[in-house]
């Protein structure tokens, strides 16, 4: 740095020899030095004087003896003051200079190298021209950076390159002053030219953040909430779909994983359940300024499935720079419909200009290991009930060891010698570990190096990363290989050029087929105490067929599932966008924008010869292709309209995406003809298929924000959408939004508050129907059947008269932070409201269809989002900072269909009997919608005449999205060692539990000990009133219990987690002298660590097999949540 | 100035830029399907056929042993064998419902299309012919039912009311007369047509042969309506050879094979733990039945791998035994205390792992004959046509001769079991036929006895379960005694009607109160109307 002040010093030397004549001589002095850090790197070197009568020059020469300064001045022109008397300790140099000089008419100026340069204070007033150049801290020039001589109106702004001239008195002070960067006040006595280095405003304070169409804004401005997550949060302890790293991150958003294995989907909400959409609640990502496809690639339902993860899951967290969380719709508005469930924009790392060729190698290694949250009984073994008695008997045979499965209601276990289905026999005792021991560890390993550099005009990154992982499940893993290139390139002064792509290999093997399905290894779960998971292996026999081990052929072996099905995906994925920016002046930009997300997918699942469900075998082959291509062009203008008073920052564009999937399959059923040869050759005959959809939207829009003095910012967008799939008389909608922030602290000094801020916004977006093709009556042909076509349509109604529905919302926050930022808050409450929502409303076929699209849907969502955040210890090597965030929202379905009745979600999940979710009006959603005990009219259970217990009506037993959620983050720092935690929780859920439906079916769970040997009396009445007296094996019993009340199946989805911990070391740079590396990291990490509390036995409340809102809150049968250790270690290497 | 026109420029190219929409109609047209204009409206029928036509669980896992026809110890068998719930009863309840309702809005979509064209009258009077067939089903098995205002969400009925079943049977049956009447042989017939490729006589004849169908089922509840049909059926030319059956073969290699078929080929637990029922098998044996070694087999070789085994068993007649229903495996009524229990198979020593198999000597349906993908879907025939004449012939009714009729379709149902599939081991031998015809005279004591046993023994032995549940529940035969079993969701007695399908409490709840209320509580042992 040294090094480059001088030659900087040099240059400017030159430059002044002209001017040395009219000069004076302490100015060449000035001259000479940089002017570049300024005052205060040197204030800090102390005196102590006690001097008596003094004149000026003894004192300066006192101070001089004690420090390092030199004083540079004229003989004639120093204060002729004899008579100082001066008595300090430990006092600033500068502050004892400004004593002295106080009411004398002169003054000083601190110089580079130690130089005080004192002169009289109306010496020579000259105009002069200073020349300059505004740089930020990376030595980026700044254009457009507001430069003002201080108490006049006159200024100018920097050029393309930061440079500026400006005509001004020789002790004139220049105020500098750029959006996002601290205001410098320079004074210019004795200097021609100056180098301006502007500070990034003291975090938080001022920070400027991306907001909708890649516009930077000032944070302290924005009229609603945005948060901003850094890398940090997600690089040290990487999920392998980036986005579950949110939770609990961010008022508001709440994160739900899919326990589908590496690479799932996630479910994410924004405030709420926001409309009846039973599908994907996704915000929209937009990677650098360009929208990219989440298409959620299939996921599993009540009939079992894989989850082939969705779009986010392919982006590399190493190349994030940073994620911020566009959550209210005055935020998202720009977007249109597409940002209904909000948008998150993802920036990508990029280089830097004028930096030096840099390494960076980063390592992550980390280990799942399967939890086991179950807590079943281990008293009574596996068996049935007999020709006689109460209690179940052990198998007797392999048939009947086969026929009782895994049910578990057989004798207390005894360890005598039970037959298996294998027919050989087995100690019947609880096998300890049974389960674990099924799941291997996980392991996922990611390497990720990145090259960074930058000259005067460009700069550029470049990263290649690989992440390979093992599942949990045995021989199911992912690879990715994700690469990322990002550059920028200034072509002319004016013209700026950016391209960014990122391009994504994904393999797949085995994707874990989950729910109550065939096919799914995850029916390990449910084997009784006694049976060893060990003895179903290897799965097969010795033809290859499946060995089956309960009478349930579609419970299918957990080794066959693992080993002998087989499902892989691939995808090749590039995300490409370059913008090319035009400066036309300091002040106004225009900017177009092209951004192609472009997705190769192919996907083979093969149904095994031998499978206990299907002997003859499947196979399925499809390739599809999902495309988006946006081009958008934008231009920018900030001016003021009234001076210093009113300025307007006016941005005016337009887009028109294009999005498009299609793709063809081929499948074979129900006959390899040559048995294990697994080909879509091998069949007799084969179907086809095949799908195109494709959309396009015109929006034009803008945005215009009109600021008081900076501290009242009134701003306004508005977009109009025209959309290819709706109807032509109804395909165009205007979406608008205003907010508005008022900085009152800077109106009002209070003490101890450094910034406060009221904000209001009120916001209008559309929406457009999930599919297109749904505004005509379409008919397909199907397989002709021996030789005769045939054809058929969809049962989903269309709808002729669609148009888009509405979300409006309303948004009011304050933000506060006080004592140098050492605490602060930001609280929002919102209120929103959908109008007709297009929903596909269920009919009876006895309609002659399905379902109908219908615009009648209305959901509102109000809540509160709380952000805390502070530094409650800071001393000098030990910092303490945290943040907690509180979230509550209140949703309701207002309307669902022309009837308002009650929608039916159809996730008839087959152990519920009935039980399923449903939208019901009044009520929060996605509602659970079972049946408990059937009472009489003064509460009795009423049992049937065999004393068992009844189904009583189907009734709301609450939503399966939660009330309140939220996190708790914190991170200390010790010298170079640095510890942070998340606690996140949630509050209010349901959950409605296949695992307890079968664990209780098949006597596994503990509510079923009570009556195993004597059987079960239940409490109540029968049908006429009297009491219940008949006794009922427990078996019978429970059963009964399982398949009638689904109510005991509805749980507390409550929970507090400590979710994720890394402790991590950097390396002192002394130490790394001798080695090549300028910066070392390690860390240990920890992810899902320990459930401080829940409240749902035998299952983790965050279970699920789905990321769609219609499952949410629905478990059963998937991988088990894991635990997550490992650690990582990031190289800089030396420039 | 010239910031004004930047300005103007940006909000006139931003206007343009938004309305350029002109292409959307073409963007937001599916280029895979087609529309009214060009779709041939025939291709429907073919698929509402297949649809209809391939029933699999829709009979196997309720009627077939509700009526003892089959019997079977596995799990989700349970609601037919046992009437106790077991696997998915919430999707096999509203099987009859959504398929008979799914097939039907197929014809509806087709009759609309072709209304008013004079050239697809035959077309439209064949789809009203199919709308009755698929509606009898719905009204047979669940009663009360849309029907009026079925269909017509496109013309915003969303939630159809139930019309009671006389009120539809009335109307269906003077629907059929007069489509029936108007097929005109000489015009264009389907083109698209899996019961006949367009033979529009033959579809006349099925016309008649149903409502004889309908008829009869009324005989209880309005027997003068049922002669008046039965008679006008007669006049007007039913069925009158095996080759006017009703019926789809299914085609494998195009993706459309026959779900039953399918059902035990894919599932090893329905192939071993299904068995042909005892209420069955005795009456076929105790009348030296010759078609019981072309349907009915057992297991070659011991224990359960032979038992799963996909190969063709042993026939012998004198071999076969029917499982009784009501028994489990290793539960509290195992299928070894069962009266008669013939043994289990050991297990095979050679197998490691192999157990004994319970069920390995009852018999079960014909390998070769049953399991061929491509079999037939057998769903109204000359014989049923030729049994219900001789009981409305015995009833005194002007149906022709009862013992003719009766002699016809013993030998026709006999021949029928050869369409099934192609093999040659479901052909009955001509002379035993004859034999078994001879021996077999209609006795007027005894007629309706006679005439009901053989429609259970052809309905079972062709798999047309719901028809035999049907028969059996106006005919009273075969006489059956209910299996006892703990947890049953009726009364202990045989189900006479399938419960509503819960979607209904959602999608129309005016509809189901005021079936409710007009037919009884939805259970399965509520009788409809004509259920007497």
């Amino acid at each position: 740095m040294k090094y480059f002040g001088h030659l900087r010093g040099v240059k400017n030397r030159y430059r002044l020899i002209k001017s040395i004549l009219i000069m004076k001589l302490i100015l060449i002095f000035l001259a000479i030095f940089n002017l570049q850090a300024l005052a205060n790197v040197y204030s800090q070197q102390k005196v102590s004087l006690n001097l008596k009568s003094a004149d000026f020059k003894k004192v300066i020469t006192a101070i001089q003896k004690q420090t390092n300064y030199h004083f540079v001045f004229s003989e004639r022109k120093i204060p002729p003051a004899k008579n100082i008397s001066i008595n300090v300790q430990n006092e600033n140099v500068t502050s004892v200079l400004d004593q002295l000089l106080a009411n004398t008419e002169f003054t000083y100026t601190q110089l580079d190298n130690n130089l005080i340069v004192i002169t009289g204070k109306n010496d020579v007033v000259v105009n002069k021209v200073i020349t300059g150049k505004v740089v930020d801290e990376k030595g980026i020039p700044l254009p457009g950076v507001s430069i003002k001589v201080k108490g006049t109106g006159t200024g100018t702004v920097s050029d393309i390159n930061g440079g500026f001239s400006i005509n001004v008195a020789d002790n004139a002070v220049l105020v500098i002053s750029f959006i996002g960067y601290d205001t410098q006040e320079i004074s210019v006595a004795g200097k021609a030219s100056i180098n301006v280095t502007l500070v990034s405003s003291s975090k938080n304070l001022n920070e400027v953040v991306v907001t909708a169409l890649g516009i930077k804004k000032e944070e302290r401005k924005l009229g609603y909430s945005a948060t901003t997550v850094g890398a940090e949060d997600f690089n040290k302890v990487k999920e392998t779909n980036v986005a579950s790293s949110l939770e609990g991150r961010v008022a508001g958003l709440q994160i739900n994983g899919t326990n589908g294995g590496p690479g799932s989907s996630v479910r994410i909400m924004l405030r709420g359940v926001t409309s009846q959409s039973t599908g994907s609640s996704s915000p929209l990502f937009v990677i650098n300024g360009v929208p990219m496809d989440n298409t959620q690639r299939g996921s599993s339902g009540e009939w079992g499935g894989a989850d082939y993860g969705d779009g986010i899951a392919n982006i590399n967290p190493d190349d994030i720079e940073s994620m911020t969380v566009l959550k209210g719709q005055s935020a998202s508005a720009l977007y249109g419909s597409r940002a209904a469930n909000g948008v998150i924009l993802i920036t990508t790392k990029g280089g830097k200009k004028n930096s030096n060729f840099g390494v960076e190698y980063s390592m992550n290694y980390q280990m799942d290991k399967v939890r086991n949250d179950l807590d079943y009984q281990d008293i009574y073994g596996q068996g049935t009930l007999g020709p006689t008695g109460v209690q179940g008997v052990k198998p007797t045979d392999a048939a009947s060891a086969m026929n009782d499965g895994s049910l578990a209601w057989g004798p207390k276990l005894d360890g005598s010698q039970v037959i298996q289905f294998d027919g050989k026999m087995y100690p019947y005792s609880a096998v300890p570990n049974n389960i674990l021991s099924f799941y291997n560890t996980g392991h996922t390993f990611t390497n990720t190096v990145a090259f960074t550099g930058g000259g005067d005009k460009g700069s550029f990154r470049f990263s290649a990363s690989d992440l390979n992982n093992a599942g949990v499940v045995p021989n199911s893993g992912m690879d990715r290989k994700s690469f990322n290139l990002n550059t920028t390139q200034s072509v002319t002064d004016k013209l700026d050029v950016n391209l960014v792509a990122n391009y994504i290999v994904d393999n797949e093997k085995n994707r874990t087929s989950l729910s109550d399905g065939p096919g799914n290894p995850n029916n390990v779960l449910f084997l009784a105490p006694n049976e060893d998971q060990k003895i179903l292996a290897p799965g097969y026999g010795p033809t290859g067929a499946e060995t089956q081990f309960t009478n349930d052929n579609y419970v299918t072996n957990p080794y066959f599932a693992a080993y002998k099905f087989s499902s892989t995906t691939s995808r090749a994925r590039l995300i490409t966008s370059a913008s090319a920016k035009y400066n036309f002046t300091t002040w106004a930009y225009g900017q177009v924008r092209l951004g192609y997300d472009i997705i190769n997918d192919k996907r083979v699942d093969i149904t095994p010869t031998g499978t206990g469900y299907n002997a003859a075998g499947n196979m399925n082959q499809s390739n599809g292709q999902i495309t988006e291509l946006n081009t958008d062009v934008l231009f920018g203008a900030k001016h003021d309209l009234i001076k210093d008073l009113l300025n307007l920052d006016l941005s005016v564009g337009g887009n028109i995406r294009k999005a498009g999937d299609e793709g063809t399959g081929v499948s074979g059923q129900n006959n390899f003809i040559i048995p294990y040869f697994y080909s879509l050759s091998n069949f007799s005959g084969r179907s086809g298929s095949q799908y195109f959809h494709s959309r396009q939207t015109n929006s034009a829009y803008y945005t215009a924000d009109f600021s008081i003095k900076d501290y009242l910012v009134l701003s306004t967008t508005g977009r109009y959408d025209a959309y290819s799939t709706l109807p032509s008389n109804n395909r165009g909608i205007f979406s608008p939004s205003v907010s508005g922030s008022f900085i009152f602290s800077d109106l009002y000094h209070v003490n101890g508050l450094d910034f406060g801020k009221l904000r209001l916004s009120y916001a209008q977006t559309s929406g457009e129907p999930a599919n297109p093709y749904t505004d005509a009556v379409y008919y397909g042909l199907n397989n002709s059947i021996n030789g005769v076509p045939a054809a058929s349509f969809s049962l989903n109604l269309p709808n002729l008269f669609l148009k888009p529905y509405t979300l409006t919302e309303i948004e009011v926050g304050t933000e506060m932070k006080f004592w140098g930022n050492r605490f602060g808050f930001d609280i929002s409450y919102f209120a929103r409201k959908t109008k007709n929502e297009i929903t596909q409303a269920q009919l009876d076929v006895s309609s002659g269809y399905n379902s109908y699209y219908v615009g009648t849907g209305s959901t509102q969502n109000r809540g509160i989002e709380v952000e805390l955040h502070g530094t409650p210890v800071k001393i000098s090597d030990f910092s303490w900072t945290t943040s907690f965030n509180f979230t509550y929202v209140k949703n309701k379905i207002l309307k669902t269909d022309v009837n308002n009745s009650i929608e039916d979600l159809g996730q008839h999940f087959r152990p519920f009997n009935g039980a399923h979710i449903a939208f019901i009006p009044g009520l929060p959603g996605p509602q659970i919608w079972a049946s408990d005990y059937l009472r009489n009219s003064s509460g009795q259970i009423v049992y049937d005449s065999q004393g068992l217990p009844q189904a009583g009506p189907l009734q709301a037993m609450g939503s399966t999205v939660p009330k309140i959620y939220g996190g708790f983050n914190n991170e200390l720092n010790y010298k170079g060692f640095n510890l942070s935690f998340l606690i996140d929780y949630r509050y209010g859920n349901k959950i409605l539990s296949a695992t307890q439906y079968y664990s209780i079916y098949r006597g596994l769970n503990q509510i079923t000990l009570p009556g195993r040997e004597t059987g079960v009396v239940g409490q109540g009445v029968t049908a006429s009133g009297a009491p219940n007296t008949t006794n009922v094996p427990a078996q019978t019993y429970y059963q009964a219990l399982a398949r009638q009340v689904s109510g005991l199946d509805v749980l507390d989805g409550s929970f507090i987690k400590l979710r994720q911990v890394s402790f991590g070391y950097s390396i002192p740079k002394a130490l790394l002298s001798a080695t090549p590396f300028s910066a070392i990291n390690v860390s240990l990490v920890g992810r899902n660590l320990w459930t401080i509390m829940k409240r749902s036995d035998n299952i983790d409340p965050e279970s699920g097999f789905s990321p769609n809102v219609g499952y949410a809150g629905i478990e059963g049968t998937s991988i088990p949540a894991v635990r997550t250790y490992g650690f990582s270690v990031n190289f800089k290497f030396k420039n | 100035m010239k910031k004004r026109l930047i300005y103007s420029c940006l909000v006139l190219g931003a206007t343009l830029f938004a309305g350029c929409t002109k292409n959307f109609d073409k963007i937001n047209t599916d280029p895979n399907q087609t529309n009214a204009a060009l779709i041939n409206p025939n291709f429907f029928m073919s698929q509402a056929q297949i649809q209809f036509a391939n029933a699999g669980y829709r009979q196997l896992l309720f009627q077939s042993c509700w009526i003892q026809g089959l019997a079977s110890t596995e799990g989700y068998y349970t609601n037919g064998d046992k009437y106790v719930y077991g696997g998915s009863p919430q999707t096999y309840i509203p099987m009859v419902w959504q398929d008979c309702y799914g097939a039907g809005t197929l014809v509806y979509e087709m009759k609309n299309l072709i209304k008013g064209n004079a050239a697809y009258s035959n077309l439209d009077n064949c789809g009203t012919i199919l709308m009755v067939m698929f509606q009898q089903q719905i009204t047979d098995t669940y009663g009360d039912s849309p029907y009026s205002e079925a269909y017509q969400a496109k013309s915003q009925v969303y939630t159809p009311k139930f019309d009671k079943t006389q009120d539809i049977y009335t109307n269906m049956l003077s629907q059929l007369a007069t489509a029936t009447a108007a097929l005109d042989a000489t015009k264009q017939g389907p083109t698209s047509d899996l019961f006949y490729a367009g033979n529009v006589a033959q579809w006349k004849k099925l016309g008649y042969s149903l409502m004889l169908r309908l008829a009869m089922r009324l005989t209880k509840a309005d027997a003068a309506t049922a002669q008046k049909y039965a008679e006008m059926a007669y006049t007007g030319g039913a069925m009158a050879s095996i080759a006017d059956d009703a019926k789809v073969y299914c085609d494998n290699a195009d993706n459309n094979p026959n779900s039953s078929a399918n059902t035990f080929l894919n599932n090893v637990p329905d192939w071993q733990g299904v068995r042909w029922g005892n209420t069955l098998l005795s009456f076929m044996k105790a009348n030296n039945d010759p078609r019981i070694p072309a349907v009915a087999e057992i297991t070659i070789g011991n224990g359960l791998a032979a038992n799963a085994a996909y190969v063709p068993g042993d026939n012998t007649a004198s071999k076969q035994v029917g499982m009784p229903n009501g028994y489990d495996i290793g539960g509290p009524f195992d299928v070894s205390k069962a009266p008669g229990y013939p043994g289990a198979t050991p297990a095979n020593p050679a197998i490691n792992g192999d157990g004994a198999a319970e069920q390995g000597l009852y018999s079960r349906p014909r390998f070769a004959v049953y399991l061929d993908r491509n079999r037939a879907n057998i769903l109204l025939t000359y014989g049923q046509t030729e049994l219900l004449f001789a009981e409305a012939a015995s009833r005194g009714w002007a149906t022709g001769v009862a013992a003719t009729h009766f002699a016809n379709a013993l030998a026709a149902d006999m021949q029928e079991l050869a369409e099934l599939n192609s093999t040659p081991q479901a052909v009955v031998d001509p002379t035993a036929i004859a034999t078994y015809v001879a021996a077999h005279p209609l006795v007027p004591a005894t007629a309706l006895q006679q005439i009901n046993m053989e429609y259970y023994v052809e309905t079972c032995t062709s798999f047309n379960f719901i028809e035999g549940w049907n028969n059996w529940k106006r005919s009273g035969y075969p006489a059956l005694t209910p299996v006892v079993y703990p947890g049953q969701f009726t009364d202990g007695s045989i189900p006479r009607r399938v419960i509503y399908p819960a979607n209904l409490s959602g999608a129309n709840p005016s509809g189901l109160a005021s079936a409710i209320a007009d037919q009884g509580a939805d259970k399965f042992e509520t009788k409809v109307w004509w259920d007497k």
